[in-house]
């Protein structure tokens, strides 16, 4: 048994750190927000060049073959300097599912995702239909006409194909669509922790056969491993939160001084703080049981995805909640950091399933 | 990474799976699977089968006799013991005054006291807290005036866990009252039979006898068991309680209770009994991880500190918290403690077996969180040690 990262892993790792600490704080992190295209067009070369858009590809598409532990290792990274690039959207959602299919032109796709040159989202959430992506209401008729509404499509907006999930003869198809093809419309918008996201909506979308990516058994698998691999990712991203939280609300609480003293010399925001520290240390750990179990693809990687998920589903938000409240009128300030780890933590637990849903999902 | 154990310490599980089949003493499996409790006798059987194994010293170095296990295998050795439903070894000897003594104390003292705390022939017991002494040990007032050849030792301390089965006592005590309170305390070991000892029961909430206040009037110790130097005694205390935390995660016993929980709770159909059990499933998974990665971080040369005290936080919690949800499981047969036999008897009030078992080890499992440094003495260690604040 060793649980110690391996060289490389540390290397991707402190590599991650130096573009974060010199290439997007906070404030730059302001300016993406802002931009037309909601991601930082330098940012997204720079993964490019770096191999961070090809990791977790096969090497026959062009890939390294990495894990799901460097991605965590990415993720959490991520997660400590709230990046909003598009990642988890690209190479994680839409990059697996065509990496793992057998669809005859995803090689050029995959290339795009890698290069940066190509936008892709995965369409698997709907409005009525919370959690359950098996069952999408969308519908793909004999005449292959695609129908229905999409939400929650992550980079939406900057997407120029879209794998939608569709029922067609009552099973699960993956079909590849053109943003500017005829029918297909969506409005953009911002999510809570500034990514940007659209609700698609197909009317009558003509879909040529060699469009559709997979059918059937295949298509629920590319799904599923998917939406557990981008589970995976988020909850990484909520470790590093987690982290963030607890180690910037001690630092704070050094500095800020009432009563003549510094209020980290107060009993009650120590013990408060060392919650904040267990919680994380409790979800690193989850952390690393679910992306071996994932990594090892056991049965139970599922169930342990579940695990990590609601609990950062319910302490990541707590952790967030408690940074806020000890940073005072700081915490609450949208200039200030701090709160929007919290914005962050309320996205992710909405995100591939809540606490609850995964609460269930662990115990089944 | 790799989670995986090596061949040697799966084999070394084998081997501790095999004792347990076969030769973990059955009276006392009996009585500990049906939650029963143990006489003084049956602690006795136990530990002597362990000896007679060559297990007792588990975590003493081989040249004392131990068993010079590492990390890893004390790790899987107290998970096994845990999941097996075994009693949690009494430490007071083997791993609390033991490693003192090795460290410690002089020849004569190993050669007196070891052979008998690895036989289990001394039933050891350890006089730290007082009335006026809990958290704050440090402030501790029994004191030890020299005179001639002897310690007089006058005082009390209290908690005193099964005291009334022990043969000897440690006890720190106060030779020295000016300078700091730290500075002043010594080590001694102390003869439970000798004149001036009164040991009497303290009865706590679920009805049983583990705890004692031990008052000393002029109680006589020969100066020869004093262990180490006169007014050292608070460096030692602290080194022992270094080794009070091994196994406090109880990740083993946890998971035991916890399967048996599950089974309970699958026949009552209510969903929110059946959230609970998943959160606290999926924190004993989170408890466990977390052991493994400090065990990691152990065994390829690091010094995990204060990180520690996680383990005894969130240990104790799931422990206690798994009492919890056993009660509600038990709905109005929660009420129905102790029944008909009265407190400490075997007898069981009406209801399903688990019913009361689990009021017992409710009650009783407040404890868990006062004792070996309170849960809020850790958040202070980790607040300073890890914090920095």
């Amino acid at each position: 048994m060793n649980l110690s990262y391996t060289e490389e892993q540390v290397m991707l790792r402190e590599q991650i750190q130096k573009f974060c600490e010199s290439e997007y704080d906070f404030y730059k992190r302001e300016d993406v927000v802002k931009s037309d295209r909601d991601f930082d067009e330098k940012a997204w070369s720079l993964f490019a060049e770096q191999g961070w858009l090809s990791m977790p590809f096969s090497e026959e598409s062009g890939g390294f073959g990495f894990g799901p532990i460097e991605l965590s290792v990415l993720f959490e990274e991520f997660g400590k300097s709230l990046v909003i690039e598009p990642y988890l959207a690209n190479v994680v959602l839409a990059g697996t599912v065509l990496d793992k299919s057998n669809f005859a032109d995803k090689s050029e796709l995959i290339e795009g995702i890698c290069s940066g040159s190509m936008h892709i989202s995965l369409a698997f959430a709907e409005p009525l239909n919370s959690y359950e992506y098996l069952n999408p209401n969308s519908n793909l008729s004999d005449s292959n006409k695609l129908n229905g509404t999409k939400s929650l499509v992550l980079n939406g907006k900057n997407a120029s194909k879209i794998i939608v999930s569709c029922i067609k003869n009552n099973s699960l198809s993956l079909v590849l669509v053109d943003q500017d093809a005829d029918g297909v419309s969506f409005n953009s918008f911002r999510t809570i922790d500034e990514q940007t996201c659209a609700e698609y909506i197909f009317e009558n979308v003509s879909i040529d056969d060699s469009n559709i990516i997979a059918t059937g058994d295949e298509a629920e698998n590319l799904l599923v491993e998917a939406i557990n691999l981008a589970t995976l990712c988020v909850s990484a991203e909520a470790v590093g939160c987690m982290s963030s939280c607890y180690l910037k609300t001690v630092q704070y609480t050094k500095e800020r001084e009432q009563f003549d003293q510094p209020i980290s010399n107060f009993q009650v925001l120590q013990h408060r703080m060392v919650d904040m520290f267990i919680d994380s240390e409790l979800a690193k750990s989850l952390l690393y049981k679910a992306m071996l179990e994932v990594d090892s693809n056991s049965d139970d990687k599922f169930k342990h995805v579940s695990a990590l998920k609601a609990h950062v589903g319910k302490f990541g938000k707590l952790s967030a909640q408690n940074a806020v409240q000890l940073h005072g009128g700081m915490g609450v300030s949208e200039e200030m950091m701090i709160g929007h780890y919290l914005k962050k933590m309320v996205a992710v637990d909405a995100m591939f399933g809540n606490a609850d849903f995964h609460l269930k999902a662990f115990s089944k | 990474m790799d989670i995986n154990f090596s061949k040697e310490d799966l084999a070394f599980r084998d081997e501790l799976r095999d004792w347990l089949a076969n030769d973990y003493p059955k009276h006392v499996k009996d009585k500990m699977d049906k939650g029963e409790h143990l006489t003084r006798q049956d602690l006795v059987d136990y530990h002597k089968a362990l000896s007679a194994k060559g297990w007792m010293g588990y975590n003493w170095p081989v040249e004392y006799g131990g068993t010079g296990w590492t990390a890893t295998q004390l790790y899987l050795f107290n998970k096994e013991f845990g999941l097996a439903g075994c009693p949690p070894l009494l430490a007071f000897g083997v791993s609390m005054v033991a490693p003192v003594i090795y460290t410690f104390g002089n020849d004569e003292q190993k050669k007196r006291f070891l052979p008998d705390i690895l036989d289990f022939n001394t039933w050891w017991c350890q006089g730290y807290s007082e009335p006026g002494s809990g958290s704050d040990l440090a402030s501790l007032k029994t004191k030890a005036v020299k005179d001639g050849d002897h310690y007089v030792v006058n005082g009390s301390k209290t908690w005193t866990t099964l005291a009334q089965n022990a043969d000897w006592i440690f006890l720190l005590v106060r030779t020295e009252s000016t300078g700091k309170k730290q500075e002043g305390i010594s080590f001694l070991l102390v003869d439970m039979k000798t004149p001036g000892i009164e040991v009497k029961p303290i009865i706590t909430i679920d009805g049983d006898h583990e705890v004692n206040s031990v008052f000393f009037s002029d109680v006589k110790v020969p100066v020869e068991n004093l262990v180490g130097e006169e007014g050292k005694g608070w460096t030692y205390a602290k080194f022992l309680l270094a080794h009070e935390r091994f196994g406090i995660a109880a990740v083993g016993a946890s998971m035991r209770a916890l399967n048996g929980l599950k089974e309970v709770v699958s026949k009552l159909d209510n969903t929110d009994l059946d959230k609970k059990v998943a959160e606290i499933e999926i924190a004993i998974s989170a408890l466990e991880m977390t052991e493994l990665r400090l065990l990691s971080e152990l065994e390829n040369g690091g010094h995990p500190g204060a990180e520690s005290s996680i383990l005894k936080i969130k240990g104790t919690e799931i422990q206690q918290g798994l009492t919890e949800i056993y009660v509600e499981a038990a709905g109005e047969y929660a009420l129905m403690y102790p029944g008909a036999g009265g407190y400490g008897s075997n007898d069981k009030p009406s209801g399903p077996e688990h019913a009361a078992v689990s009021l017992e080890k409710f009650l009783n499992f407040r404890k868990t969180s006062i004792y070996g440094g309170s849960n809020e003495i850790q958040k202070n260690i980790i607040s300073k040690f890890v914090l920095g604040v």
